[in-house]
This record gives C-alpha cells, structure tokens and sequence, in this order.
C-alpha cells in the first residue's frame, strides 16, 4: 500500500516518518517534493575504471549538468522512516527536462535515515540550481518483521559515492 | 498492494479506473499496456533551463513513425486517457520496449491520483530507434492506498497532452531563496 499525502503528513506528525525540513507546500497526493543540495560531486573517469570526485557548489545562478557524466547530488531534506519503506524518484516538471535522479536504484531502505545521495545524468545540458524542487518520494507499508537498515550508508550526510570496495577497481581499493 | 488485471478490469467497468479507450486484450496479468500517442515535442534548444520556459517544437507524427535521437527527450502522449479516483497508477515500459533501449519515462514513473488524462511520456533511447504512433508502448499498474484521498489538482491537468516542463512556475531561484535559509 502506498501513502496518500495525507498519510504522509499524519506519519510524520507521529514521528513515523522524518522528513526534515518539511514544508506542506510540498505534498502531493501520494509523495512529498524533496529539493537538491547545494553542492555536487562530479564523477571523474579515467576511462580505465578509476574514479575521482570534484565537489562543486551550486551558484545561485545555475550549474549546466552535462550529457554522459554521472553527478552525485543529494537532498537537501534528511528523509526516512522506521516504519515505511521510502521509494525515490524524479518530479515529471524535471524528467520532462530529460533529468534522471536515479540509476535504477530507487528503493530504500526502511530505517535508513539520511540525505539520500541522488545519482544524476542527463540527456540534454540542463542549468539547475541548489535547492530547487528536483524529485519526489513516495512511502510504503511493508509486510513481515522490520529488520532496521544499518548499512555502510545509513547515517549519509551530502552525496557519498559508492563504498563498496568489492566494486573498487584493484587499484582504488 | 496492487492490483491484478482482472482487479484493474473489474475497476474500469465500476469506474474507479479511467482508460478510454479500453481493450481487455491490452490486460495483463498485473498490469496495463497502452499504446503511444500521436503529438509529439521536442525542445527547441539543445540546452535547457530548469528555471526558464523552455520552448518547444511540436509534430503529429505520421504512419512512419520517428527516429529517435539518443542526444535528445521526446514527450509524447499516450494514445488512452487514463487515471484513477481510488488507485495510484504507476507507469513503466514493457520489456519488449526495453530491450530496445527505449526509456518511456525518465524517473518518473508515479502519477498523482486524481490525475485523468492523456498522460506525459518522456521517451529517451539508448540507440537510435524509430517508434510508431498506436504502438504498444508502456503498461500502467495500480496500487492500493494507505490514508485519504486529496486528487490532484495541479498545473499539467489543464493542458493537451504533451505538456513540456512547467518547472519555470515552481519560481526559479528567487523562490528558493524565499523558503530556504541556510
């Protein structure tokens, strides 16, 4: 069962749901608008496998996203919930702009508490700007006993890359 | 919790679901399968501006069909108006579409309930492909909710499908700044 905005609301009234900072002008019917931060990480590649990040502050003027880079933002909003299972995705106003906010991994995990780190790529340059309204989240009752998340990525503040080092290159671990 | 095709069958006969036109043909087991539009846009510049009005060229595309560029967003509508007062419809490609590399939407795949009408895709394409109006495209999924019911309202209900991005209406930076203090 997904959570109408009302549901949402009511949840986070009851602590069930952490949605911080949370602003009523951002509920839809069935989701909450989150926004971007204010800085990104560009993944740099060698070509070989070999991966580095330059952070880049958003100016308040706008930052042009380039086609075939990956960017690493996060939300602004630190986002969870102990009870429901959170699923993240664009806003149509963004994908209709060719924007993707994840790369197939839009499901979160149930006590994972954090800004979520968003993994953009575009089709065409896109401008955007820190703290623009940029996805959406939707929430989910779940079946079964509730095994909190306590992964390597529960506790993220600003955009993490990958810390997995079984997906590092041999020379990166 | 969502809905079987026979569920998504039996709520379109009592109304709690709109697809207009309907083919039971097009039921699957789980889900929907509706076909592409017609009208289709595509942005006049190549480089676009999340706080700006991005303009548009717009086409009815022919029995042809279009070859879509993979350095380019199509928005297109979908041939069936759809939508529900009860259920959240979800949208995805069908596999066939897939495997062709064909994105039909680009992460955003959720619609607001109460949303009826012909609705938005954003097709995207890995490899150079050519897609025809009335094809089989996407299929539409419907999940129970959890809460009450507001319906949408918003800003794309009013508009003939395709409608490019109104992201220029949510204020740009100057609105952020009014909401956001860091």
């Amino acid at each position: 069962m997904i959570l109408t905005g009302q549901a949402i609301k009511q949840a986070y009234e009851r602590g069930e749901i952490t949605i911080d900072p949370f602003n009523l002008s951002q509920l839809n019917p069935n989701s909450y608008n989150y926004r971007l931060s204010g800085s990104i990480l560009q993944v740099n590649n060698d070509g070989k496998g070999h991966q580095d990040f330059e952070r880049i502050e958003l100016p308040a003027s706008g930052f042009v996203l380039r086609p075939k880079t990956l960017y690493l933002a996060a939300t602004h909003e630190i986002i969870g919930s102990t009870k429901y299972v959170v699923t993240l995705l664009g806003r149509s106003s963004v994908g209709r702009l060719g924007l993707f906010l994840n790369v197939t991994a839009d499901l979160g995990h149930a006590g994972s508490i954090s800004q979520w780190t968003l993994e953009l790529r575009v089709v065409q340059p896109l401008k955007v700007y820190p703290y623009m309204l940029i996805g959406q989240l939707a929430f989910w009752k779940q079946w079964g006993s509730i095994v909190e998340y306590r992964g390597r990525y529960h506790k993220d503040f600003g955009p993490v890359p990958n810390q997995d080092t079984s997906l590092l290159s041999s020379e990166d671990k | 919790m969502i809905l079987t095709g026979s569920a998504i069958g039996e709520a379109v006969k009592a109304g709690d679901i709109v697809i207009e036109p309907f083919n039971k043909d097009q039921l699957g087991p789980n889900s929907y399968d509706f076909r592409l539009g017609n009208r289709c846009k595509i942005y006049r510049d190549y480089q676009l501006d999340s706080a700006k009005e991005n303009l548009t060229i717009d086409y009815d595309v022919g029995n042809d069909g279009i070859l879509l560029d993979p350095c380019r967003v199509y928005l297109f509508n979908t041939l069936e108006t759809m939508g529900s007062t009860c259920y959240v419809p979800i949208i995805r490609g069908r596999s066939s579409v897939g495997r062709l590399g064909i994105f039909i939407d680009i992460t955003a795949d959720l619609i607001d309930i109460g949303s009826i009408n012909q609705w938005t895709l954003q097709l995207h394409s890995v490899m150079p492909v050519r897609v025809y109006p009335g094809m089989l495209i996407g299929q539409v999924t419907f999940w129970k909710v959890e809460g009450e019911i507001l319906l949408y309202s918003g800003k794309y209900g009013k508009f003939q499908s395709p409608v490019a991005s109104l992201s220029f209406m949510d204020g740009g930076p100057d609105a952020v700044s009014s909401i956001i203090t860091i």
